[in-house]
């Protein structure tokens, strides 16, 4: 997976709301993704496509919402 | 000072009215005065209104009102429980002038049963970041020494009950948020199965990761809280409508007949647990073998790949709780916190379900091994550290042996296993199927009558 450019970066982070980031937390953002992205890089991608999530809706959760 | 009682010692003098619960309020108080502005474990004191409480169970249990073995019994809360007409802060500038207007599913209960509510316990800001000098208050110390980690995020109650201050508490586990300072403080915490013990009311950190569970100086107090506070709660979308046994109920069973699992490969190649503690483990299967348990290895995937997947899920719930402030207020977080939450704004949605997917293999993985063994035991964590500020990317580079029980959802319980050289207590974990806290509480019982650890209190308070 190639590097995630400071741009890219600078893009995503604005998609979430944070476009107007003071220069030191965008900073942040650089030194916490250089480490996060080895995390996303090893988290497995090749599945069967019915591989469901942990968590999923369970109707039954609901039915005695009080 | 006073004696230091456990809740099953005192629940039994106070029901036999040989022990005023205002008396035993009033030497928790002495305590918390003579110490707490060294240690910082609590962050509100509700002094007259568990005053008011502690007089009204007197009361009661005097008209032959006695209601268990909490009635009357100082505890407190990690500030992150929410409690109707007090602070609650998550040690978070964000909410430094929040008063709830209804109670948590636990201080209801909790109160319900009795107990006496002195105040709420110092975390790391919203359970996540820390230790931090740039949040609401400081840090909390430990009290076997002032100049160590007491660790989080449930910092304050592992440090108040080390110290005496309170007899029970409650706090909330996410990766090792309860163990660990069980580990550090030399208590007693147990992280219940996921969905045993109701969220509702508990500051969110992680959704599908966050555990509420007890914090005590033995495991059959923890037994104790767990008959309160456990059990179905509508309202928690995670909690599971099972039947909940009596935990107190053949706790004194013992460990004959049972199969234990250690997971060599952590502690051995891929975490290596240092000297010390990796000698305490080995004496602790030694007393389970003489005890009658059985020890044999067990496989289970990498604590990387249990640590990536949570971290990933983390990350991405922590923004999705704290985006909106971020977006408004940067500024009020602490360092340490904010670094976290803005990693987790631009994780991508496959990102996030794919790392759940991955949790679905890893849990799956940890209840196959379980079919093979009754418990795993393993360390809990190292001995505490030096209370310093932690370079934030520690939370990508480090790995614990507490994750993966979060990730699996099973019980997991840390206990004192003795002390190092330089008197730090070490810690040991033992690790249940779902669902079955009483046998992880039987275990940590019999090993904690077979071992004199429960005879040393930390020097600031002996």
């Amino acid at each position: 997976m190639a590097e995630t450019t400071e741009e890219e970066l600078r893009v995503l982070a604005a998609k979430a709301g944070l476009d107007t980031l003071p220069a030191e937390y965008r900073a942040e953002l650089l030194s916490a993704y250089r480490h996060l992205e080895g995390m996303l890089a090893r988290i497995c991608r090749d599945r069967p496509q019915g591989d469901e999530p942990a968590h999923v809706f369970v109707a039954s959760t609901f039915a005695r919402e009080g | 000072m006073a004696e230091f009682l456990t809740i099953a010692e005192a629940a039994k003098r106070i029901a036999a009215k040989q022990l005023s619960p205002v008396e035993l309020l009033q030497d928790c108080l002495a305590r918390i005065d003579a110490v707490d502005g060294k240690l910082n474990s609590f962050v509100t004191l509700t002094r007259e209104r568990a005053l008011g409480e502690a007089k009204a169970a007197e009361a009661a249990i005097m008209a032959g009102q006695y209601r268990g073995a909490l009635h009357g019994i100082p505890y407190n809360l990690k500030d992150i429980f929410e409690t109707k007409g007090i602070r609650t802060t998550g040690q978070s500038r964000t909410l430094s002038d929040y008063v709830p207007a209804e109670d948590c599913d636990a201080q209801a209960k909790l109160a319900a049963a009795g107990g006496v509510l002195v105040g709420k316990a110092a975390t790391w800001e919203f359970a996540h970041g820390g230790p931090s000098w740039d949040v609401l208050f400081p840090p909390c110390r430990n009290p076997w020494d002032l100049d160590k980690d007491p660790a989080g995020s449930s910092s304050g109650s592992g440090a108040s009950i080390a110290a005496g201050m309170v007899l029970g508490t409650m706090g909330s586990d996410t990766g090792g948020s309860i163990r660990g300072p069980a580990n550090a403080n030399g208590i007693a915490g147990l992280k219940p199965t996921y969905g045993r013990v109701s969220r509702r009311g508990v500051l969110p950190n992680c959704f599908t990761h966050d555990h509420a569970g007890p914090l005590a100086w033995t495991v059959e107090d923890l037994a104790i809280l767990m008959n309160i506070v456990a059990g179905f709660d509508p309202r928690d979308p995670g909690s599971v409508d099972l039947p909940v046994p009596d935990y107190t109920a053949g706790i004194g069973d013992g460990v004959k007949g049972l199969t234990i699992g250690v997971p060599y490969r952590w502690i051995e190649e891929e975490a290596p647990a240092s000297a010390v503690t990796r000698a305490a483990l080995d004496a602790a299967l030694s007393t389970f073998e003489a005890m009658g348990a059985t020890i044999r290895p067990v496989e289970l995937p990498t604590l990387r790949s249990y640590e990536d997947a949570k971290k990933v899920i983390a990350m991405a719930e922590l923004y999705t709780i704290h985006g909106p402030e971020m977006r408004k207020n940067p500024e009020k977080f602490g360092a340490s916190l904010r670094y976290r939450i803005i990693a987790g704004s631009v994780i991508r949605a496959e990102d996030y379900i794919q790392a759940m997917r991955m949790r679905t293999e890893l849990a799956r993985a940890m209840q196959t091994a379980f079919k093979d063994v009754d418990l795993m035991v393993l360390p809990a964590g190292e001995p505490a550290k030096t209370l310093e500020p932690q370079p934030p990317e520690s939370l990508f580079t480090k790995i614990g042996y507490t994750t993966a029980f979060n990730v699996g959802g099973n019980p997991a319980l840390a206990m004192c296993m003795g002390f190092s050289p330089d008197g730090m207590p070490l810690g040991l974990q033992i690790a249940g199927r779902l669902w079955d806290e009483t046998t992880v509480l039987r275990a940590g019982h019999a090993y904690e009558r077979a071992t004199p650890w429960r005879d040393r209190r930390p020097a600031l308070v002996a």
